[in-house]
């Protein structure tokens, strides 16, 4: 064998590898598709799991949106609360139980009959396995079957949500049979669903694909399928956009937001689902850590929240997408959040934040630029901890610690990624930091995650608390809220919860987030927002837009992206020549060399 | 001493794969070694139920425990389930494995195919037109890093021009087999497969060439030519063949790097690869994937190193001695 050969055994090999490979990319499963009406909709993360018990990204979210129906629907306008599965409750007297009357005739996709062992096998195994997205709403209730229509749901303790059971009910028939242990690794490829859509496909990386189901009781959809295809490019995908690959994009990038908004047959919105992004203070209450003592005066707070310009931050770094911030956002629905008037607020004032500083005993007396503590035994000097994975971060930074130093506050700025910080913030090790919340539609839990209770005094066992702060008041609020049956009642107390919040500035919150989309405009109408005229038109909390679209002017066929024949036979062509061409060098050679030795 | 000058080298290898699989464990938590927090930020969860995810991902136990169930575990081919997806780990892999060698495999023979032979007509017509022309094209491709490249491309081919698609590796729920799956494949996979022969051409040249330099100046040319030999004989059959060497070596090197030399193509193109399961491990942490798919990747580069070693002694009796 001489060494030649060996060359260019080298590169059969290789070539012999990619042949392979495209066998193994091309071999697949089969139809036609036929003239099927498709909305492709781009993302940028893909599922993590379609297991309704394992999954927890927002991918998977939009996933059990559409292929779970659940008993009481939340109006895409404002989120009240609507038929769903069942189509009438009642109370018991004390406000424990309710009873629900599901619909006549509700079947699975699959043809199943859906009845009240449904509801029940869902909310009791929940419960009991402590399934990760079901169990905060289920964990204190008790469903009893009636009849085949008819579940009643007892709630060991008053519970201010019911009648409210927003839970994703599962095919009995489907999940009985998986043991406790099995049923987080199921891979939950089984398409069964009771809502308007169900999965037919997951192509990990790339694409997962769901069919319209004809059982769902409002009815058949109005279009045939939807594609959500994976992007790990976001510029691609705004490209895939304005080319019509695809007719609608979730997390457009900001930068590309305003160029989207005036491109023909596209609509660019940016939706608000109550995200927003804070600036923390250390109150130290864990114990755990070495927070600035200076953090613990409120006075301190008070300083550093009104040297922040909230509209600056507003016009340049979210560019005007999303809201001011003022006080904690508690859920998508802003009834919850208190109207402080501006008088009483914290707003941008160095002067002020001046003058507090220098009455709490706070002055620079060594003229190095920098405030020390009244007894003169350290600066006001703050760690201030930056995420990585945030595209503002670094906007937000410059502009935080500017603001400081000009009210003579200096900062050390370190930055981490998620589970750097999470560890961090756990151990205490931080004087402020900048980070964010996206709430649930009920206040309940983020309310739920500035009390007592979820401090960590732990390293091993870290509380939502991240802000280290409690308060016995807002406690006792929040126990009182939680169980207020009166819905007015409640949202007062959550109003004072969220006014006292705002008092003890613990959190600064610097603007709340949007989501920005985009869809075309000339395949499809019926884009919902949910909340109306604020709300995001995909990846909403119930993702009504999916049923509510239909094809403009029988607009029904593929959509472009198919090639011109011109490229294919370019792109074949030019694969003949360049191994046409090695061939026959690789011969020739090895014949001359084979007549001469 | 062949024989023995092999076993060492295997042994070699043995040891780095097997100090890979341990240092595999350490490197990723250092960092913090409990993702379960941050993965569940904001997802109201009851410390009971962190513990339970805990135990699922087996990050529960003592380091030490954890470390020990994943030699055992790797040792005997099991790496684990992907805190993500929930799927094994292989599973994974495998299924992301197929589209990169298809791609990076593609371009590889591209571009080897192509940079040897603009290496050989360079060298040999020293300061032709030709040879300034490629040299600069080639010192041109390769110096520009591949992801500006792949932006520059999309953007004019595939948005502006309006020829390729904006990435994937077939339409997106397509049910499309057969011939006309492969070709639209073939589409999706032009621009990537074509940004990253480019970048990897350059390469190739300049290597062929200053190799072939070296070898024009050497006497058994001189008297190759003296015997009256037409001059496509003597680059043929005496030049070329020897000058192959380094390029050969390059070659079996860059097969290493197959499987992960093309994270940032694949981000641009949406690739369903392995670079792209990569960055998605990365963001999670998922550290059972990140687990696998370094350990992948550096047996990859070992058993190439090993066998560039082997082959030298081959090829080139010099190596690996008497």
């Amino acid at each position: 064998m001489s060494r030649r050969t060996v060359a260019l055994a080298m590169l059969v090999g290789l070539g012999g590898l990619v042949a392979g490979a495209a066998v193994a990319t091309g071999a697949g499963a089969s139809s036609d598709d036929e003239a099927r009406i498709t909305l492709t909709v781009g993302v940028i993360q893909d599922l993590d799991s379609p297991n309704v018990t394992a999954g927890f990204l927002v991918s998977s979210f939009e996933l059990w949106n559409l292929q779970y129906a659940t008993l009481t629907d939340k109006a895409a306008a404002d989120f009240a609360t609507t038929p769903g599965l069942a189509e009438s409750w009642e109370a018991s007297d004390d406000g424990l139980t309710y009873t629900y009357h599901l619909r006549d005739g509700l079947k699975w996709s699959d043809g199943e009959p859906l009845t009240a062992e449904d509801v029940a096998y869902t909310i009791n195994t929940s419960r009991d396995q402590e399934w990760i997205n079901h169990s905060a709403t289920t964990a204190n209730l008790d469903a009893v079957v009636v009849d085949d229509q008819t579940v009643t749901i007892t709630s060991s303790v008053p519970d201010p949500k019911l009648p409210i059971m927003d839970v994703y009910i599962v095919p009995k028939h489907i999940w009985e049979p998986l043991s406790a242990d099995d049923v987080t690794t199921y891979d939950a490829l089984d398409g069964v669903g009771s809502g308007p859509f169900t999965l037919t496909e997951w192509k990990s990386g790339q694409s997962w694909t769901m069919v319209a189901n004809p059982n769902y009781w409002q009815g058949q959809p109005a279009i045939d399928q939807v594609v959500f295809r994976v992007f790990t490019n976001a510029d691609a995908m705004v490209a895939a956009l304005e080319k019509g690959e695809i007719d609608a994009a979730n997390s457009i990038p900001s930068s590309a937001f305003e160029r989207l908004g005036q491109a023909d047959n596209i609509e660019a919105v940016f939706g608000r689902q109550g995200g927003f992004t804070e600036l923390a203070m250390n109150g130290m209450a864990g114990g755990l850590g070495d927070g600035h003592p200076a953090l613990l005066d409120l006075n301190v707070r008070h300083a550093v929240h009104r040297a922040i310009d909230k509209d600056v931050l507003f016009d340049r770094v979210i560019l005007g997408l999303g809201k001011k911030g003022v006080t904690l956002s508690v859920s998508p629905d802003s009834v919850w959040q208190p109207d402080i008037p501006v008088a009483d607020q914290y707003t941008y004032d160095p002067a002020a934040a001046n003058k507090l500083l220098d009455e709490g005993g706070y002055l620079d007396t060594d003229g190095d630029g920098v405030r020390e503590m009244p007894d003169g035994s350290r600066d006001l000097t703050f760690r201030y901890a930056e995420r990585s994975e945030s595209e503002n971060s670094a906007a937000i930074r410059e502009l935080l610690t500017g603001w400081l130093e000009a009210v003579g506050i200096a900062t050390e700025v370190s930055v981490y990624d998620d589970t750097q910080l999470t560890d961090v913030i756990g151990s205490g090790k931080y004087d402020m930091f900048v980070w964010g919340w996206t709430p649930y539609v009920d206040p309940d839990p983020m309310l739920s995650y500035f009390t007592q209770g979820q401090v960590t005094t732990d390293i091993d066992s870290v509380g939502y608390n991240d802000a280290n702060w409690t308060s016995p008041e807002y406690d006792a609020l929040y126990t009182q809220q939680n169980a207020e049956l009166d819905r007015t009642k409640r949202i007062d107390l959550v109003h004072q919860m969220l006014t006292l919040f705002y008092e003890e500035s613990t959190y600064v919150v610097l603007f709340e987030d949007a989501d920005l989309q985009a869809y075309r405009t000339d395949r499809f109408e019926g884009w919902t927002r949910q909340p109306a005229e604020t709300g995001p038109v995909i990846f909403t909390n119930t993702s009504p837009t999916y049923f509510n679209l239909k094809p403009i002017g029988g607009d029904g066929g593929d959509e472009g992206g198919g090639m011109g024949t011109g490229a294919l036979i370019a792109i074949i062509a030019g694969g003949v020549a360049v191994l046409g061409v090695g061939a026959s060098l690789a011969m020739r050679s090895r014949k001359s060399r084979d007549d001469r030795e | 001493m062949r024989a023995r000058y092999a076993i060492g080298k295997v042994l070699g290898s043995v040891g780095t794969l097997a100090f890979v699989v341990v240092f595999n464990f350490f490197l990723f938590r250092i960092v913090n070694d409990d993702p379960v927090e941050s993965l569940f930020r904001g997802r109201n969860l009851s410390a009971a139920q962190k513990d339970k995810l805990r135990q699922q991902f087996n990050l529960d136990g003592t380091k030490f425990e954890q470390f020990l169930s994943y030699v055992r575990e790797t040792l005997h081919g099991n790496f684990g389930v992907s805190l993500l997806s929930k799927r094994p780990v292989t599973t994974e892999i495998r299924e992301a494995l197929w589209p990169t060698l298809l791609l990076v495999g593609t371009s590889t023979i591209l571009s080897m195919v192509i940079g040897i032979t603009i290496g050989i007509r360079a060298g040999w017509r020293r300061r032709s037109a030709f040879d300034v022309g490629s040299t600069t094209f080639s010192m041109f491709t390769y110096s520009v890093p591949d992801f500006w490249l792949g932006m520059v491309c999309l953007g004019a081919f595939s948005v502006n021009l309006g020829l390729f698609p904006t990435g994937g590796l077939e339409d997106a729920g397509s049910n499309a087999t057969g011939l006309s799956k492969l070709l639209d494949q073939a589409h999706h996979m032009a621009l990537p497969a074509f940004v990253l022969a480019i970048a990897y051409i350059g390469e190739y040249a300049i290597v062929m060439r200053s190799s072939l330099l070296d070898t024009v100046r050497e006497d058994y040319l001189q008297l190759a030519r003296a015997k009256g030999l037409r001059d496509a004989d003597v680059r043929r059959h005496h030049a070329v063949p020897n000058a192959l060497l380094p390029v050969v070596s390059l070659s079996a090197l860059n097969f290493g790097y197959v499987l992960s030399g093309a994270i940032a193509v694949e981000s641009i193109f949406s690739w369903p690869g392995l670079g792209q399961a990569t960055l998605e491990s990365i963001r999670g942490p998922d550290f059972p994937m990140l687990q696998g798919l370094f350990l992948l990747f550096s047996a990859a580069l070992i058993i190439a190193n090993l066998f560039v070693d082997l082959l030298y002694a081959y090829l080139d009796p010099r190596v690996g001695g008497r």
